[in-house]
């Protein structure tokens, strides 16, 4: 599905992330954590096509191809999308408009009545920023979807009802989901977890639980010299 | 006349028709001019042409002008006088246009538009023209006390050169909300607005919205002008979508009441980097995402339904 070989990106001219090796197949969901700052996001813009996140070294593969020159929309149409940590504000265009240009496949849900005829992201609540753009990219039909800090800025209850629509409409799809928080693990439950601490993945394993457990107590800091570090199987 | 099957006054070059209406008079400006004495002082002179309109009574349906250009070097100088009788509701789609590219028209309009007291007009008024032609439009809005306007004017096909002055002059209580709307390529727009707010409680809204295309330049002056305890908004946002377009905004608060409050927005910028690869990454090419950012921009194209027709507000002929 995706492969991501020995990536390195350059962001205004500083080195953001380093020599990045990431193996995605058909259906798994992999959860990549990191403190702030740590490259987490510019590996969604790149791994989007982005215009700013220049590839210095290395190479993107998606279902085997070579994508690491094709256009944002490009890659799209290959199968991949993302929802983003912060989308943009689009005053004029409302949700519905956008969603009958893109829209591969329809959605039917009662919660998105109250969003359709707004203004992409005008005033909407931190859930329903999430909810558009879940919405947005299920639409596409993707067979592979980047989540970039879904978790962050919902309660439980609106984590816990996305979720379970991700789980639902994107069953057997591949995900990578972004997080610093770890509190998603819980719903998504991902075949392997990858930790990044400035711009490099130091660390990968099946044991999300324990990954996380190490984290929350002694911080990412731990996870450098971790005995797991090395334990991916 | 293809599409505007059931316009109330239609006139194409210096030719007239019109059609009656139950508790509207629809009659040419000079008619009216001569059948009415009153009319005379709203009419700032004798006209030539243009129409009359006096609505008597509540109507539940939009009545519809249009005045066009079909013929080479055509002059026309329009003076319309609309006329809402007091607690009278009524909607008027005004259509001016030429119906060819290259006619080298030129159209000199003055419309006068009488609110009287608790009336609600709610006017769309579109402009549709080629690029050899040039067209000065004037319009004075006059709104008694409790009187509400709703006028929207939308052009997003620009002559060569517009100009535009929009006056509108609100008595106790009376509201006009204005949506002006302007796609301008290879051509100049002057646009100057203003709403004084002469009686407490007045409210005036104006949102300007304008396009900067290929070679064009817009200048667009808005202003309200508090005398009495009202309240008042300015929003002008400009859009430019080439490097050789200009747009100057240039909202103006003139406030000589303490209790009067006014504010102002305005923005003129290309479209965000951010949103364009946002929308790529929702699968648009570029060009699609502009397309649909400038679509949202200007506002929805809403079809008008005319007695079971459709005129759409892109217009027809």
């Amino acid at each position: 599905m995706l492969k991501i070989d020995n990536l390195s990106v350059k962001v205004n001219g500083k080195n953001i992330l380093k020599k990045i090796n990431l193996k995605i197949n058909n259906g798994e969901i992999h959860a990549l954590l990191g403190p702030n700052a740590s490259g987490k996001s510019s590996l969604v813009y790149t791994t989007m096509g982005f215009p700013d996140y220049n590839v210095t070294g290395g190479k993107i593969i998606f279902n085997g191809k070579d994508i690491t020159d094709l256009q944002i929309e490009e890659r799209v149409k290959l199968g991949m999308t993302s929802v983003f940590q912060h989308p943009p504000s689009i005053k004029g265009l409302k949700l519905s408009k956008l969603l009958e240009k893109i829209s591969k496949k329809n959605i039917e849900l009662k919660e998105l009545n109250n969003l359709l005829e707004r203004e992409i992201n005008v005033g909407f609540s931190g859930g329903e920023r999430k909810l558009s753009e879940i919405v947005q990219v299920i639409s596409l039909d993707p067979s592979f979807v980047i989540f970039d800090e879904l978790d962050a800025g919902l309660d439980l209850e609106n984590l816990e009802r996305l979720t379970s629509l991700i789980k639902n409409e994107l069953d057997n799809k591949s995900i990578l989901l972004i997080t610093h928080r770890g509190r998603i693990l819980r719903f998504l439950k991902p075949d392997i977890v990858h930790v990044m601490i400035d711009g490099k993945i130091v660390c990968s394993s099946k044991d999300w639980k324990r990954i996380w457990e190490t984290i929350e107590v002694y911080g990412y800091e731990k996870c450098k010299e971790c005995e797991l570090r090395s334990n991916r199987s | 006349m293809k599409n505007v099957k059931n316009a109330n006054y239609v006139q194409i070059d210096h030719e007239i028709r019109i059609s009656e209406e139950k508790d509207v008079i629809i009659l040419s400006s000079p008619e009216a001019y001569k059948r009415f004495r009153w009319s005379r002082e709203y009419f700032k002179k004798k006209p030539e042409e243009g129409y009359f309109i006096w609505v008597k009574n509540s109507i539940n349906h939009p009545l519809i002008t249009c005045i066009s250009i079909s013929s080479k070097n055509i002059s026309q100088n329009p003076i319309n006088l609309v006329v809402i009788e007091k607690d009278v509701k009524a909607e008027i789609y005004s259509i001016c246009n030429a119906v060819k590219k290259n006619l080298c028209g030129n159209h000199v309009g003055y419309s006068k538009v009488i609110a009287k007291e608790n009336s609600r007009l709610e006017m769309r008024h579109f402009h549709r023209w080629g690029k050899e032609d040039t067209v000065n439009s004037n319009l004075e809005f006059f709104l008694k006390k409790g009187a509400e306007l709703s006028h929207n004017y939308k052009c997003l096909e620009v002559p060569m050169k517009l100009k535009m002055e929009n006056n509108t002059y609100l008595e106790e209580s009376s509201s006009v909300n204005f949506v002006i709307t302007i796609l301008a390529k290879d051509s100049e727009v002057e646009m100057n607005d203003s709403i004084f707010l002469n009686g407490r409680e007045s409210n005036g809204i104006s949102r300007v919205r304008m396009i900067g295309d290929k070679k064009s330049r817009i200048n667009a002056h808005s202003k309200i002008i508090a005398n009495d305890a009202g309240t008042g908004h300015l929003d002008c946002m400009g859009l430019l979508l080439a490097e050789d377009s200009s747009i100057n905004a240039i909202p103006e608060l003139v406030n000589r009441n303490k209790d009067a409050s006014l504010t102002h927005e305005a923005s003129v910028g290309k479209i965000s980097e951010e949103i364009l690869n946002y929308l790529r990454s929702r699968g648009l090419t570029e060009d699609q995402a502009i397309d649909l950012i400038v679509s949202g921009f200007l506002g929805e194209e809403e079809p008008i339904a005319v007695e079971g027709s459709i005129v759409s507000s892109k217009l027809y002929m």
